[in-house]
């Protein structure tokens, strides 16, 4: 048996390979943020820290862009042909060396645009693959280890003939929704066919039926896996899965609804169970064409079986990245820029301990008029820091309605009982105020 | 070696008081540690510990105060130098609080001196019409020691592109206009704006 090491490894065992590294000039990276991004910052911060020039491209209108040139660019996520072309100008002025995409709603223009311009990322096959969830399914079909049922289909079709169809338990996703939102177990037809009605509701908010994304309706119903739900996270580099982490998700999650709360790392899994863990992920990854990039698998994990959820073209979010810190002094959001400039990440390690978050779910719909205790929580053995972000004043809505979390509890320790223990605490010291 | 010396730090008779009812509390001879856990004008943070008095690391600055030893590393001492140390109990919240004139909370300074004008001039003449077309708005909190701390309003304010308005056009701009210029700090509360880019997944 190998065993598990608590730091960055390449899976499998390959001769290092020279890295194309340009040395002594300030390297550029374009990356791409959507306007509702909450990864900006980490970036920015990142990008500083290594000393590079930065452009940012989005789908919003930088305010001082005339003032400054070359440090931002306007694009559209939605229309690949034309923002690669204003990519490909813009790198023959100001030289990219690197694409980052911050986001799923980028992940497809940055794989175009980096196989236009010759750069380090997933292949855009891939990419475009794994950004539909029916479509993901559809290329693991009949591989080893992926014979789960599923079907694909959309909300406009017939429910009696989908119905007919379903088997039970299931799990109903929406393609075109991030998270867990509108993501329901249905254990019989009557709760599917719940289910089915609010995800119309949910999918008519984003504009369902208006014609503005025909993939909005689209919806993969597969089979309910049993067992603990972990993530993987990591970076694929020519073919190799460096690890970055595996993060425990303590809480069940046996629906009928998914909201997530606390991820820890590392892992409480066997030695056995995480290295099966980082050999599949590794092997979906090259079956789906994600070979040069950040990756964020999850799966569900019973008994001796691993069973992948789902696999994402991206790292974790924002705010979860910050459980990660390495050696040298890094953040994740500085490994991925290093890796898409070609340089080596395989030699970083985690700074060692455990980390957790909490991701603290809105408890109700209403306005939001108070938290409480944020100071007392603060206060908790092991908590680093406690967030709020949601202002006072908002309107809140919870899963599988809403898309958001009223903030973050984080915590760091000896060990992963420990940050657990902490964050629990800090979490029943809380009380929010919705009316 | 350790080195004793004249008190560079205050405590108010409450604190004094307080401090020396938790050595009492503990029972055992204690001395007390002062460390500052971050420097950050934006955000800075101590730390009071009771420790063993034959707990002192080399290069720690020991001073006597009325009833107990107080120790501070080197590092820690040169910020600490001047601080009056206080004790706080409200109905919520109770604490040392430390005035420390070292690190005065930003936006406490008047806006006063060349560097500064010359800041505001350059956010009035570039910055300011910028982003207000985009319903924006940035305002000088303060100039210290050649950093520039802004707050946004408008439409930056909780905007999930606020950071790069910040760094590749602010920044930019102030650093090409006024070389000496380090840094530029943001001092907004993102989340209490109409829009808070941390709203959504995780």
């Amino acid at each position: 048996m190998r065993l598990v090491q608590t730091h960055i490894r390449p899976v499998l065992n390959r001769s290092a390979t020279a890295k194309k590294t340009k040395i002594g000039t300030s390297q550029r990276v374009l990356i791409l943020l959507a306007k509702t991004t909450y990864r900006a910052k980490s970036f920015m911060e990142a990008g500083r820290k290594l000393g590079l020039e930065i452009s940012v491209g989005s789908n919003h209108q930088q305010s001082l862009s005339e003032l400054v040139p070359g440090s931002s660019l306007l694009l559209d996520p939605d229309d690949i042909i034309t923002s690669v072309k204003r990519i490909v100008e813009f790198h023959s002025r100001y030289e990219l060396s690197g694409v980052v995409a911050a986001e799923d709603d980028f992940a497809i223009l940055a794989a175009a645009a980096a196989e236009t311009i010759g750069l380090v990322q997933h292949s855009l096959k891939g990419v475009s693959v794994v950004r539909n969830k029916g479509s993901m399914r559809e290329r693991l079909a009949g591989k080893e280890g992926h014979a789960i049922w599923f079907q694909s289909c959309d909300l406009s079709e017939d429910i009696s003939s989908i119905l007919e169809k379903t088997r039970f338990p299931c799990v109903v996703k929406p393609v075109s929704l991030s998270g867990s939102r509108g993501v329901t177990r249905c254990n019989n037809s009557e709760e599917f066919m719940i289910a089915w009605t609010r995800l119309k509701k949910i999918l008519a908010s984003e504009g369902l039926g208006k014609g503005s994304d025909e993939f909005l309706g689209e919806v993969v119903i597969e089979e309910y896996l049993e067992g603990r739900e972990v993530a993987v996270e990591g970076i694929m580099d020519e073919g190799r899965l460096m690890l970055i982490g595996i993060l425990d998700k303590p809480d069940p999650m046996e629906g009928p609804f998914f909201e997530e709360t606390i991820l820890i790392t590392p892992s409480r899994l066997s030695a056995l169970l995480q290295n099966k863990l980082m050999e599949r992920t590794e092997q979906i990854a090259i079956s789906l064409g994600l070979e040069n990039g950040p990756i964020h698998a999850e799966f569900r994990v019973k008994t001796e079986e691993v069973n992948l959820l789902e696999i994402a073209p991206r790292s974790i979010g924002g705010y979860c990245s910050r459980i990660f810190r390495f050696q040298p002094e890094s953040t994740l959001e500085e490994l991925i820029l290093r890796h898409s400039l070609g340089r080596q990440v395989d030699h970083y390690r985690s700074q060692g301990g455990s980390e957790g978050v909490f991701m603290l779910p809105v408890p109700k719909e209403g306005k939001l008029h108070n938290v409480f205790g944020i100071e007392e929580a603060r206060s908790v053995k092991g908590i680093k820091d406690v967030e709020i972000t949601l202002p006072t004043g908002a309107q809140v809505l919870p899963l599988p309605d809403g898309n958001q979390y009223l903030g973050f509890l984080f915590a760091k320790g000896k060990n992963p009982e420990f940050v657990e223990s902490a964050l629990r605490e800090a979490f029943s010291i809380l009380s929010v105020e919705i009316q | 070696m350790n080195e004793k010396v004249s008190a560079p730090i205050s405590f108010s008779q409450l604190a004094s008081d307080t401090i020396l009812n938790f050595i009492e509390m503990q029972g055992e001879a204690a001395a007390v540690r002062i460390n500052v856990a971050s420097a950050s004008p934006l955000d800075p943070r101590y730390e009071v510990t009771l420790i063993d008095p034959e707990e002192k690391a080399a290069g720690d600055v020991i001073f006597h105060v009325e009833g107990f030893d107080v120790v501070v590393n080197s590092e820690s001492l040169k910020v600490l130098d001047g601080t009056r140390i206080d004790w706080v109990e409200t109905l919520t919240e109770s604490g040392f609080k430390f005035e420390n004139p070292n690190l005065a909370p930003i936006g406490s300074k008047p806006l006063e001196g060349d560097l500064a004008e010359k800041v505001q001039q350059v956010i009035d003449q570039y910055v300011t019409p910028g982003v207000a077309q985009h319903g924006g708005n940035v305002t000088l909190v303060e100039v210290r020691d050649e950093v520039v701390y802004v707050q946004m309003g408008g439409g930056c304010q909780g905007c999930g592109l606020a950071s790069v308005t910040l760094n590749q056009g602010i920044e930019k701009i102030l650093k090409e206009k006024i070389p000496e210029i380090k840094a530029i700090e943001d001092v907004t509360n993102h989340a209490a704006g109409s829009n808070p880019y941390t709203t959504g997944a995780k």
